[in-house]
């Protein structure tokens, strides 16, 4: 059943989003501006909040994932500001912690904006057709914390030639390199996304959402920082009541 | 333009703290316990913690002899009101105020008896009023200072314009037992000397020199794990107070932190998202990790909650207040921000509260 959310629940100007079952699609696509950092903060306050689903996917259009941020809405008579940036990367590693599954469906384009999306998500799937490229410094600005981010996908001398080289990939290379999980053609693609929907239990809710922030911390952190981490994550997970429930099935079995 | 709201609501004035004047590294504490224990050494390395604050006899011949009961006594008198007398002057200082001005004192200790309490000698020393009224909260640990500021802030809401004023002072040092067990040495390399005064008052806002003025108390949340009663407690050894710590307990406290920060976010409205503050008792390396992972914060959150364990160990009831002072000083709050106290201790206690700057 598809549940298209009406404005008393869920009110967005340039994204759409919808719900079937427990995945939620979030549609892509419009330049990156304002009301589209709005609109995602809406979708992950809604998330948060609201929604029973446990998956989000990230889709954009045939052409691309997500637009480019749009250089229209710097105004040149202005003193710019980093303020805009900032909000932006908020909003990354909002969906970066949120407590689903989040899946980005790429194809076409995967530029700027797009890929520092793709980043946080916890798995890409991307068609043949796609690119991958942070144009940015070759326009005189920086690829946000993709610059964070990538180097811990893709080692840093790749980082080196996509940031600062501006090498431009295609979607074998993408996945040869780790900066994508899966390539799977168009007509596989919805098929490929089912398999990691119907993968995930459940159970694994809480688990998911500790493990991903501990691998998320493991670069840049020393082993006796990270194992009190670690305990502290591993005690919360085994006595959730989930993990409880599935004890005592094996024990019955 | 403060609503009639607000105002009726108490403000944090100002917070001051007081340290001795001797600084130990680890290491040099280490190394006067004289404990060869490679499972010693961990807990003294290994905790997040460089220096502590602490009052120590010097050595005789180089060795440094076991205090009697009542020296140790005596040391918790002598220091809390010399302590005591630091915090509250930094804290009263920056706004113009005397201990004159002061309509109710509240103090907290767990580190020491005395009957009469620290808040009567501090009466006798430091020119309060004699009509000041007074409460001293003795033994409830380092979850004491949140659970004393309920009443403090209580007297203010139905004391319009009265000032408060509560001091946390500890001389952890105080409560040191050098009897070699692993027990001991838990306690002696984690816990640190300090005090810390708080300054409470209803009306329109107030901004100390050189600070951001403080936030106003909207709330109290308070969990009690009984499960856990003897987790965290002093015992009777060898004719002198012990502490002991269980080792669990770090990860008792953060299965259940989450059940008070819901009931008090809910109290109000809130969701977790929209409190811009975290203010977390410097308890110890295990029992943040546990407090982040379970309530999601990030080393960010609770920044001043690990320098403060870095730079002074855990300083028990105060310990809180040592953060807040650190986050009133670096003047990033906004008007309308929310922010979470919180301090765990004996019961076992999870205390909190909800403030709005």
């Amino acid at each position: 059943m598809t549940k298209e959310l009406g404005e008393d629940m869920l009110t967005l100007n340039k994204l759409s989003y919808e719900e079937q079952d427990n995945v939620a699609t979030l549609r892509l696509g419009a330049p990156v501006d304002v009301a589209v950092i709005r609109d995602l903060q809406a979708v992950c306050e809604y998330l948060e909040d609201e929604s029973s689903c446990d998956i989000l996917v990230l889709r954009g259009t045939e052409e691309r994932f997500c637009g480019e941020i749009d250089m229209k809405a710097f105004d040149p008579g202005k003193p710019l500001d980093i303020h805009g940036f900032h909000k932006w990367e908020k909003a990354l590693t909002w969906i970066e912690r949120l407590p689903k599954l989040t899946i980005a469906a790429i194809r076409g384009r995967c530029v700027g904006a797009g890929l520092h999306l793709a980043l946080v998500c916890d798995q890409r799937v991307a068609t043949p057709d796609a690119t991958f490229w942070l144009d940015e410094v070759s326009r005189g600005f920086l690829p946000g914390m993709s610059t964070f981010r990538v180097a811990k996908y893709v080692g840093l001398g790749r980082a080196k030639s996509l940031v600062l080289a501006g090498r431009q990939l295609d979607a074998a290379t993408a996945e040869q390199w780790g900066l994508v999980d899966q390539v799977a053609a168009p007509t596989e693609l919805e098929a490929a996304i089912d398999a990691l929907v119907r993968a995930w239990t459940p159970e694994n809710a809480i688990a998911l959402e500790l493990a991903r922030r501990l691998l998320n911390e493991s670069y840049g952190i020393q082993y006796e920082e990270f194992i009190g981490n670690f305990l502290a994550a591993q005690h919360r997970a085994i006595t959730s009541e989930r993990f409880l429930e599935l004890l005592k099935k094996a024990h019955s079995e | 333009m403060v609503s009639k709201l607000a105002e009726s609501l108490p403000q944090v004035l100002s917070v001051g703290t007081a340290t001795p004047p001797d600084r130990y590294t680890q290491e040099e504490v280490l190394a006067m316990f004289d404990s060869p224990d490679p499972r010693v050494r961990g807990f003294y390395l290994n905790g997040h913690i460089r220096t502590r604050h602490l009052v120590l006899p010097d050595p005789v011949d180089g060795k440094r002899e076991p205090e009697s009961q009542e020296a140790l006594i005596d040391k918790h008198r002598t220091w809390s009101v010399r302590l005591g007398r630091e915090a509250i002057a930094r804290c009263l200082d920056p706004l113009g105020l005397t201990t004159a001005d002061v309509d109710y004192l509240a103090c907290v200790t767990t580190t020491g008896y005395l009957c009469p309490g620290v808040s009567a000698y501090l009466v006798r020393d430091l020119g309060f009023r004699e009509d000041v009224h007074r409460i001293d909260v003795v033994g409830m640990g380092c979850n004491a200072g949140l659970n004393t500021l309920q009443p403090t802030a209580a007297f203010c809401a139905t004391n319009p314009g009265k000032l408060a004023l509560m001091l946390c002072v500890e001389v952890c040092s105080a409560a040191y037992v050098n009897d070699g067990t692993l027990r001991s040495a838990i306690v002696n390399s984690l816990f640190g000397d300090g005090a810390a005064a708080v300054a409470l008052k209803t009306g329109s806002w107030v901004t100390p020199k050189g600070k951001r003025h403080g936030p106003r108390i909207l709330g109290f949340e308070s969990h009690t794990i009984s499960d856990a009663l003897m987790a965290m407690r002093f015992d009777l050894y060898e004719g002198k107070l012990s502490f002991f710590l269980d080792r669990d307990i770090p990860y008792v406290i953060g299965s259940h932190v989450e059940k008070p920060i819901a009931r008090l976010l809910k109290k109000f409205g809130l969701k977790r998202r929209q409190i811009a503050h975290w203010v977390v008792h410097s308890g110890g390396r295990k029992v943040i990790d546990s407090v982040k992972y379970n309530i999601g914060l990030t080393d960010h959150d609770v920044r001043h909650t690990l320098t403060v364990l870095r730079d002074y160990g855990n300083v028990s009831s105060g310990s809180f207040l040592f953060s807040l002072e650190r986050l009133l000083e670096e003047r990033v709050t906004r008007p309308g921000d929310f922010g979470v106290l919180m301090a765990m201790g004996p019961g076992v206690a999870i205390e909190t509260a909800l403030v709005q700057w």
